[in-house]
């Protein structure tokens, strides 16, 4: 599939001084642990995962040097946007630049790396300082394989989500309008209404909705939190490219999940802020082009987003 | 931006804040403080420090107990839910709580609670309060809040982008009232992770100063009450005119050496505003007081605004209160606002041998009278996070 991303391909919309400029999702790409592409998933993720607590998404291999140090909810960023260009025709340098916007949504991607950070602390010897024991965490609860696969205290910057959508941003030379959201599915549907809010006010050309979710070095820690997450886990990373299109958006607070929302959870399983976007590989796999209804639902909160033309 | 065509944004009402901060316990005491010259900074008390290079920060030594003797969880949500009191004691929020929506901005969110649900023994409660978006629900179940709740993780520029956002909202008819902002707690994982990257300085801040030797962190929560504009009446603080964010695209740790990201941000919340550097009357720069920082923020300030640059003036506060992260550029929308209906433009503290490489009209040594009617304010964040705000005041 080829996907054209100048405001050209929108038939001169992008610059169009006008509040009701539409937009398109022209593209989405969904890797997740079972597979890649809406094709790899089960018909039934709970039958499918048999008693797996998390189907988790292998470290991808990128090139490069500068990826030594990234964590893996980077590289899997990264692969996300890279695949979804790679599967679309789209060059590197149609996205480069300020034009291109980036929102990054997670719900809990930097749990490993904040998680790796607290434990190397509390696993370091004794002589780094008799002042740097704190009392309730010892050395006793924690594994020493764990700590082991932290880098230091250089590994800090890793811990803020942002660093996952800085590595991205390198990646790809994205330098236009920015933005991360922290929560599950409802906030990937207000990343998507945002990313449809800078198409429609000129802000950028197109925009990329990127999320990212990992489970698997804090499976301990999501199984303390049975009632806000589902079983199972599965982790995930997905992108959708908007540009400026036919058709306009509605953002809503509906009380019931969208079929959409129900058959992304039946067949990929807990992919919380992925979600809304594997939806939307779903509709478009179905031929729904022309009016998409996606909504999300994190902590109590529902939102939906609606393309109508 | 070639090919961009922009739409003038809705301006947005700001009609009242609430803050907690290193300098006192509500927003009299944050804008005392700045005039005046208080330093927040002090030795840590509330974790041990004694193990870093550096144990100095803007730490708040005392919160005032919530009405009713209501509990409030971990330390980002005692400090949001003070702020949140501050603000409900200066406005009414009056909208169906479908129409009220809570937008934050944090660098940390609950991480906390994550050291203490990783100690044995640790409680589930704390594995959920560890996550970056429960301070954000605390607060919009504090307010009766039930429309959108969305926390903004573009690190030390969230607090910008968060009003960014909110602004949006009410533009795009998502909600009637948000109320919007930052927080961020000081704990002993963002001060290990600071000084193990010899970020802060063993002296005072310095912003803009040729001894710069690097910043001291602080917590603070700073909330506004935003509307449509003419939604509300009575008196306001003023208005949100633009907004813009943008990444370097260059370094998870450090600002692109040339800027780019922070002059896309300064020009297109500009032209958002539909105003030029001819119509900016005060800049309120991030300013943190690391030679990097205040060196590429002040190329970006003279070639964004150009000749007007060197006769805007032109101040930061984090030498008062320490780098408040996720709040601190909501507190210093808050300040540009303030300086404007009060007259008065708080001064750099710890600035007194400003650094040739850093030129441009700093507020030193004292607080200079002035009534800015547009301000601009300026972040950045570890990502390559950058935002920009362009603020009106109020008509008197």
């Amino acid at each position: 599939m080829s996907v054209s991303v100048g405001p050209q391909a929108a038939g001169g919309n992008a610059a169009t001084p006008t509040a009701a400029i539409g937009t398109t999702v022209a593209a989405v790409t969904v890797l997740t642990g079972w597979g890649h592409g809406i094709g790899a998933l089960p018909a039934d993720a709970t039958r499918a995962a048999a008693g797996r607590a998390v189907i988790p998404l292998g470290r991808p291999t990128l090139e490069g040097d500068r990826f030594r140090r990234a964590t893996r909810e980077c590289l899997l960023g990264v692969a996300a946007v890279d695949a979804l260009l790679r599967e679309n025709d789209v060059s590197r340098d149609a996205v480069r630049g300020s034009s291109t916007a980036l929102i990054y949504v997670t719900g809990g991607a930097y749990g490993a790396s904040n998680q790796a950070f607290v434990v190397a602390e509390s696993v370091r010897p004794a002589s780094v300082g008799a002042g740097s024991a704190r009392p309730g965490l010892t050395e006793g609860g924690l594994s020493e394989k764990r700590a082991g696969s932290v880098a230091g205290p250089l590994h800090f910057p890793y811990t803020a989500p942002s660093a996952m959508a800085g590595e991205v941003a390198i990646e790809f030379g994205l330098t236009g309008p920015y933005g991360i959201l922290i929560g599950g599915a409802a906030a990937t549907i207000d990343a998507l209404w945002q990313a449809t809010r800078l198409l429609a006010g000129g802000r950028c050309e197109r925009a990329l909705v990127l999320a990212v979710e990992t489970f698997e070095e804090c499976a301990d820690l999501y199984a303390r939190g049975r009632w806000l997450v589902r079983r199972p886990l599965v982790e995930a990373a997905a992108c959708a490219l908007l540009v400026p299109g036919a058709l306009h958006a509605r953002y809503d607070a509906p009380r019931a999940p969208s079929a959409l929302e129900t058959l992304a959870r039946a067949r990929a399983g807990e992919t919380l802020a992925c979600a809304p976007l594997i939806a939307l590989a779903l509709a478009r796999d179905g031929g729904a082009t022309a009016s998409i209804g996606v909504t999300g639902e994190w902590r109590g909160r529902r939102a939906g987003l609606y393309w109508r033309q | 931006m070639p090919g961009v065509t922009r739409l003038r944004a809705e301006p947005i009402s700001l009609v009242a804040a609430g803050a907690v901060t290193p300098l006192g316990a509500d927003l009299d005491a944050f804008w005392s403080g700045l005039v005046t010259g208080s330093d927040g900074i002090s030795m840590i008390e509330r974790f041990p420090v004694d193990d870093l290079r550096v144990g100095r920060g803007g730490e708040i030594k005392k919160l005032r107990p919530l009405p009713g003797g209501r509990r409030a969880g971990c330390r980002a949500t005692q400090l949001l839910l003070a702020a949140a009191e501050d603000l409900l004691a200066r406005a009414v929020v009056s909208a169906e709580p479908e129409r009220v929506a809570v937008v934050l901005g944090t660098a940390l969110g609950g991480v906390e609670q994550l050291e203490r649900a990783l100690a044995p023994g640790g409680r589930p409660r704390h594995a959920v309060g560890a996550l970056y978006d429960s301070p954000a629900h605390a607060l919009a179940r504090r307010l009766g809040a039930r429309g959108p709740v969305l926390t903004v993780g573009t690190a030390c520029a969230a607090g910008a982008t968060a009003l960014g956002i909110g602004a949006d909202l009410l533009r795009g008819d998502a909600a009637d009232v948000v109320i919007a902002g930052g927080y961020d707690a000081l704990c002993r994982f963002v001060m290990r992770g600071f000084d193990a990257l010899r970020s802060l300085t063993r002296e005072r801040v310095r912003p803009f100063d040729r001894r710069r030797s690097g910043l001291l962190l602080g917590e603070a929560a700073a909330l506004v009450l935003m509307t449509r504009d003419g939604a509300m009446s009575g008196p306001k603080l003023g208005r949100l005119l633009g907004h813009a964010s943008a990444s370097d695209g260059s370094h998870i740790a450090a600002p692109d050496p040339n800027g780019r990201g922070l002059e896309f941000a300064v020009r297109a919340a500009l032209d958002e505003a539909e105003l030029t550097p001819a119509d900016v009357d005060f800049v309120s720069a991030h300013g943190t007081g690391t030679p990097l920082n205040d060196r590429i923020e002040a190329e970006v300030l003279r070639r964004a605004l150009g000749r007007r640059a060197s006769e805007i003036p032109v101040n930061s506060i984090k030498a008062a209160l320490g780098h408040t992260m996720g709040a601190a550029a909501a507190l210093e929308a808050i300040m540009c606002l303030l300086a404007s209906r009060e007259g008065v433009v708080p001064y750099t503290l710890g600035l007194e041998e400003p650094d040739p490489a850093c030129d441009l009209d700093h507020v030193v040594g004292s607080p200079r009278a002035a009534r800015p009617r547009i301000s601009l304010s300026t972040s950045l964040g570890f990502g390559g996070c950058n935002a920009a705000l362009v603020l009106e005041a109020a008509e008197s």
